[in-house]
């Protein structure tokens, strides 16, 4: 029989990152294939190679046996692809059997839009396969979870013979995800091939029929499920049962906390809040999947967005202070969103440099001027010591490369020594080799005895850097654990809320 | 007497009304139209002029259709297929709009300030009213554009690919071609609305004569959002204030309440509604 | 060499003449020339004829000293749009903002009887309070209620304008005209001229002096940093702690200021008294407008946009009266122009991507 879909040598690269070296795959008709890897290994890349998002730089995709080329997510749908992306994309504004049925929209004999049908055709979908959901609530008011279930219905009604999900589970409680996968397997015996895409390990173990595991866009292990073992899985994955490296006990245990949260609520109402709190010259880790209730947590922590409960800073309550106020007592963010928040790309390199300091004497001259003298000192200083490549610090910062922006922000941020910094998500599309320059450089804001708040998805960023992990489900802190004790599949479990 | 009140709201109300579901269209296809005060502008004047030069109103119209229709591909090709800020290049259209209209009008009609002509027939009537043929028109198209939004596939994508392009781009609709489509058809409603102002509401054309009303039309359309029936009573809302000021002039207002109190009053409905949405938004939250 | 604002030096381009001609704003003024020659020929005038009569119209004879006069209130409109533009706010009412400038000047040059120097300055402080409080309201309207300022400002400028226009007519009107005007100013409250001249009055220096200062708060100020940060990215200036409502309404509110004062500089001098329609029908608005969009993000360009402009603008009425051209021609070569800037520097965007 000829399988539903192969991929061969394909290769795709980004820059200087070879996000897929020569991959290959072969999806079988009716199997569950998991496909895993750390984040940053090529399993997104791959998928959107096959989804029509990328082309690849060399390879071909076999569709039911014959080449070929996808140029767009349509073509691909229009060859029975489906899928079912990591951050949903729908329509808020439209219903829910509107989003179904959008693009493959049934119309009535005088060729008007056929809405009864469309929501019959939602229901009966919705019925088949378990996935009740109200075919005529607009979208933008369903919480995440449902949002997931509408795409997959949308990938359904489209009758998708190969459907792809990207880490379905990240929004999903663990019932949730139980029932996914029972509509998982269901569609499977039907005929369909389903691609998991994935880095946890016990989903696939427990569904797959067959794995496929990708490191540093490699191909590292091709596995039937039922004849491997998840120890062989991570072998696969990381290359070596990697443990934590040793760490420098912490000197003060019993520091008074420089920043403090209690009962701050990232959504729910009806919830306690969380309650943490940093010391000085400790880094605590943030670990969760995307939407777990980061950004409240971070803008009620920084005052860029309502905070409740109480956030103290250095022993001052802040609560309802704002963000000059909070950066002047002791505060440095780094935020995820480099383009919006994070920088101004249009603005020169030495202009970003000093945003938030442009009051300080250093740089506020008499009359309130700025001292374009001393401006560029600091902007030469830091371009020479955080090793930000660039002409000159006089082009705008969008002239930069992804990781010497990035070293920009964390520069601006980490050089004026503040007793509290918040990062988030450091690493993001940052090539390797300033992966490992940004890591020295928070780990050494942890020497300098800064306290640092860690918020990243990425394990293996947040297993090398804490001293603890917190991991966030749900808008809740569910899980503490000690950096020796914060093993990946200990991590993995608490952010999906499995954890007791 | 109160019909005729009823009247001369409806008369006011419609080219503004064309305006706005020119602007409602594109803002659903997510481009922010605020070139529609010059385009009523260029509505007005082609009416007048190929009206004059025809001997016919309704070749007037036309004209003015065809020739708004052009003068929005000067928006359409560069906000949509370049990608360049719409705001800045209606911005130059407006001006464009004002400064062509005013200066063909001394080298074709051969004078400034207001034209007007016994020879320069207007609109017929519809039997029975002073309303002109094309005010049911605005109308109806309303209802047109309530039912297309809702009923139809290229409406609902349409409605789609408003608020979010890449993700519509990804189920393979042609997001820049809706975008064109709106905004050139917002070009034809602006030509209908013009001509309405120039040959329905008066039978003549003055400098700048759109005074406004596609300024309106965009308010209007931020109360509505994408609602047509919503769209309506915004501009039902700016035809009472201006019927209002008319018959207060009358009554012996200053002219200059009269030119004030539209935009007073839409500007003030627009603050109520806002802060009445706001303080609901708050209270969800909280 | 030469040091910015940043103090980072940066060095001049070797083909530093081909970049300047084929830059945006040099493309643009060549093409809406262009384009202008063409709608002339098609509405039968001859562009040979018109464009001399408009460069002799603004600068030959007499006419340069009135082409100066008029650059003032241009160059102060230029500021009322460029102003709130660096925070990312477009101000199109300027002409409610101007106008209601110019008629406060007028009322309190003509009911309060302040002596010496302080006729004029009283009056010139008024018509900068009036303006802007004018363009202000539009501030939190835009930051609290999310109506667009450019919305905003241009929905409150007809009103404006019509409550001026009343208070000329009526409570400020010289009786027995039949035209709507105030009566001549008193002699106290009159701009003094410059070096003689018949137009040109004390109001070059100042609003070249306020210039200045505008360009000095612009580039050298830490205020100006926040400004433009803020017009870069609101996030990224809510992120630095700016407080974004707060400069987002005051740089309004400075604009309406500079309008104002355009108003008032205007009444202030010939024909030294407020004529409805006067100020607002020679388009300093939108002159001003197209100055700052020429300028394409270089505030040391505005003033020599403005000029370009004001040359335009009065040499259009020179060429209505020489060559019978309609001076609207003007306003079509203004909008063609914005129209191509934007277009030309996105084009020059596309091809560098």
């Amino acid at each position: 029989m000829t399988p539903a879909a192969e991929l061969s040598g394909i290769t795709k690269r980004f820059g200087s990152v070879l996000a897929n070296d020569s991959v290959d795959l072969t999806v079988l008709r009716g199997e569950i294939h998991a496909v895993v890897g750390e984040n940053g290994a090529g399993k997104s890349t791959l998928m959107s190679v096959l989804y029509g998002l990328y082309r690849p730089d060399a390879g071909t995709v076999l569709r039911d046996g014959r080449p070929v080329r996808f140029r767009s997510p349509a073509d691909a749908i229009a060859a029975g692809l489906g899928m079912v992306h990591q951050r949903v994309r729908l329509f808020p504004e439209l219903t829910v059997a509107e989003n179904v049925v959008l693009g493959a929209e049934p119309v009535t004999r005088r060729g008007l839009l056929d809405r009864t049908s469309a929501v019959r055709r939602v229901t009966e979908l919705a019925e088949r396969y378990g996935l009740p959901v109200d075919a005529s609530a607009p979208v933008g008011g369903l919480p995440v979870g449902l949002r997931q279930r509408v795409e997959l219905l949308k990938a359904l009604h489209r009758q998708a013979e190969i459907l792809i999900l990207d880490e379905p589970t990240s929004v999903l409680t663990p019932a949730q995800a139980a029932r996914l996968f029972a509509v998982l397997r269901t569609l499977a015996e039907t005929g369909t091939s389903i691609l998991l895409i994935t880095h946890k390990l016990g989903e696939v173990l427990e569904t797959s029929d067959r794995v496929t595991v990708l490191r540093d866009g490699q191909v590292t292990g091709r596995f039937v499920t039922a004849e491997t073992s998840a120890a062989e899985l991570v072998h696969a994955m990381i290359g070596r049962n990697l443990a934590p490296a040793p760490r420098r006990p912490r000197e003060r245990p019993d520091a008074p906390y420089a920043l403090e949260a209690r009962g701050v609520r990232l959504g729910n109402t009806e919830d306690p809040g969380v309650t943490f709190g940093v010391r000085p010259g400790e880094i605590v880790g943030i670990a969760g999947v995307a939407g777990s209730g980061q950004r409240p947590l971070v803008d009620a922590l920084t005052g860029l967005g309502p905070a409740t409960g109480t956030v103290e800073l250095l022993g001052a309550d802040v609560t309802s202070a704002g963000v000059a106020t909070r950066r002047r007592l002791g505060l440095a963010y780094v935020p995820d969103d480099r383009d919006g928040r994070a920088t101004a790309p249009a603005l020169s390199l030495a202009r970003n440099l000093v945003m938030g300091d442009q009051r300080t004497p250093e740089l506020r001259g008499p009359l309130g001027g700025l001292r374009g003298r001393a401006v560029a000192a600091r902007a030469a200083d830091l371009v020479t010591r955080f090793g930000i490549r660039t002409a000159s610090a006089g082009v705008p910062l969008s002239t930069l490369s992804g990781g010497n922006a990035q070293k920009a922000v964390l520069a601006r941020e980490l050089a004026r020594r503040t007793p509290v910094v918040i990062v988030e998500e450091p690493t993001q599309g940052v090539d390797v080799g300033a992966q490992e320059q940004i890591h020295a450089l928070i780990a050494e804001a942890r020497e300098n005895g800064q306290a640092v708040l860690l918020l990243s998805s990425e394990l293996s960023e947040v297993r090398a850097l804490a001293d603890r992990v917190l991991v966030l489900f749900e808008g809740r802190l569910v899980a503490e654990f000690a950096a020796a004790e914060a093993t990946e599949a200990a991590l993995g479990a608490a952010m999906t809320g499995v954890a007791a | 007497m109160n019909l005729v009140f009823a009247g001369s709201v409806i008369t006011a109300t419609a080219p503004v009304l064309f305006a706005a579901l020119g602007g409602l269209l594109c803002a659903a296809a997510g481009v922010f139209n605020i070139a529609l005060e010059g385009q009523l502008l260029c509505g007005a004047f082609t009416a007048v002029v190929v009206g004059h030069e025809t001997g016919s109103a309704w070749l007037g119209v036309l004209a003015a259709v065809v020739a708004t229709v052009l003068f929005a591909a000067l928006l359409s090709v560069p906000a949509v297929s370049l990608g360049t800020e719409p705001i800045v290049v209606a911005v130059g259209t407006n001006l464009l709009a004002l400064g062509l209209t005013s200066f063909l009008m001394r080298r074709i009609l051969g004078l400034g300030g207001t034209y007007s002509s016994p020879d320069l027939r207007g609109l017929p009537d519809l039997p029975y009213t002073s309303q002109s043929a094309l005010v049911p028109v605005a109308f109806l198209l309303t209802a047109a554009v309530a039912f297309w939004l809702r009923r139809t596939r290229s409406g609902l994508r349409l409605r789609a690919l408003g608020g979010e392009p890449e993700a519509a781009r990804s189920l393979g609709l042609k997001v820049t071609g809706y975008r064109h489509a709106a905004v050139l058809t917002a070009g034809a409603l602006c030509g209908l609305g013009g001509a309405q102002l120039s040959l329905g509401n008066v039978t003549l054309f003055s400098e700048g004569m759109s005074a406004g009303r596609g300024w309106v039309a965009v308010v209007a359309v931020m109360l509505a959002g994408t609602s047509p029936y919503r769209l309506l009573g915004a501009c039902l809302l700016f035809g009472v204030a201006e019927a209002l000021g008319f018959r207060l002039q009358g009554a012996g207002l200053p002219q200059q309440a009269a030119d004030a109190a539209p935009y007073l009053i839409t500007l003030a409905v627009l603050v109520v509604a806002r802060v009445i949405s706001t303080r609901r938004r708050k209270e969800r939250t909280v | 060499m030469s040091v910015t604002a940043d103090g980072v030096r940066t060095r001049r381009p070797r083909n530093a003449l081909r970049r300047v001609v084929l830059a945006p704003p040099v493309l643009a003024v060549a093409g809406a020339a262009l384009l202008g020659a063409l709608v002339m020929a098609a509405a039968g005038v001859s562009p040979g004829t018109a464009y001399p009569a408009l460069v002799r119209g603004a600068i030959g004879g007499g006419n340069l000293s009135y082409t100066i006069a008029s650059y003032v209130p241009t160059l102060g409109m230029a500021l009322a749009f460029a102003i709130p533009f660096r925070a990312g706010e477009f101000n199109l009412g300027g002409d409610g903002q101007l106008t209601l400038g110019g008629i406060t000047a007028a009322a309190v040059a003509l009911k309060m009887p302040l002596p010496g120097v302080l006729a004029v300055a009283g009056a010139l402080v008024a018509a900068v309070l009036a303006g802007a409080l004018t363009a202000g309201i539009s501030g939190p309207l835009a930051t609290r209620l999310g109506l667009p300022a450019i919305v905003g400002t241009l929905l409150i400028s007809t009103p404006a304008t019509a409550l001026a226009s009343y208070l000329v007519r009526f409570p400020l009107a010289e009786k027995g005209t039949g035209i709507a005007e105030t009566p001549l100013l008193p002699e106290r409250a009159q701009l003094p001229p410059l070096g003689g001249s018949e137009y040109v009055t004390a109001g070059l220096p100042i609003i070249l002096l306020v210039t200045l200062a505008w360009l000095w708060v612009d580039g050298g100020t830490v205020l100006g940093y926040e400004i433009r940060a803020l017009g870069a990215g609101r996030e990224f200036a809510r992120y630095g702690g700016l407080p974004v409502a707060r400069l987002a309404t005051s740089s309004l509110a400075a604009g309406g200021a500079l309008a104002g004062l355009s108003g008032a500089l205007i009444v202030l001098a010939q024909p030294y008294r407020y004529v409805d329609g006067a100020l607002t029908s020679p388009g300093y608005t939108f002159t001003g407008v197209a100055a700052v969009l020429l300028a394409a993000g270089r505030p040391r360009a505005v003033p020599v946009t403005a000029a370009l402009l004001t040359v335009l603008q009065v040499g259009g009425e020179g060429m209505e009266r020489d060559a019978g051209v309609p001076g609207q021609l003007t306003q079509v070569l203004e909008g063609l122009i914005i129209v191509l800037v934007a277009v030309l520097a996105t084009a020059r965007r596309l091809r560098r991507s």
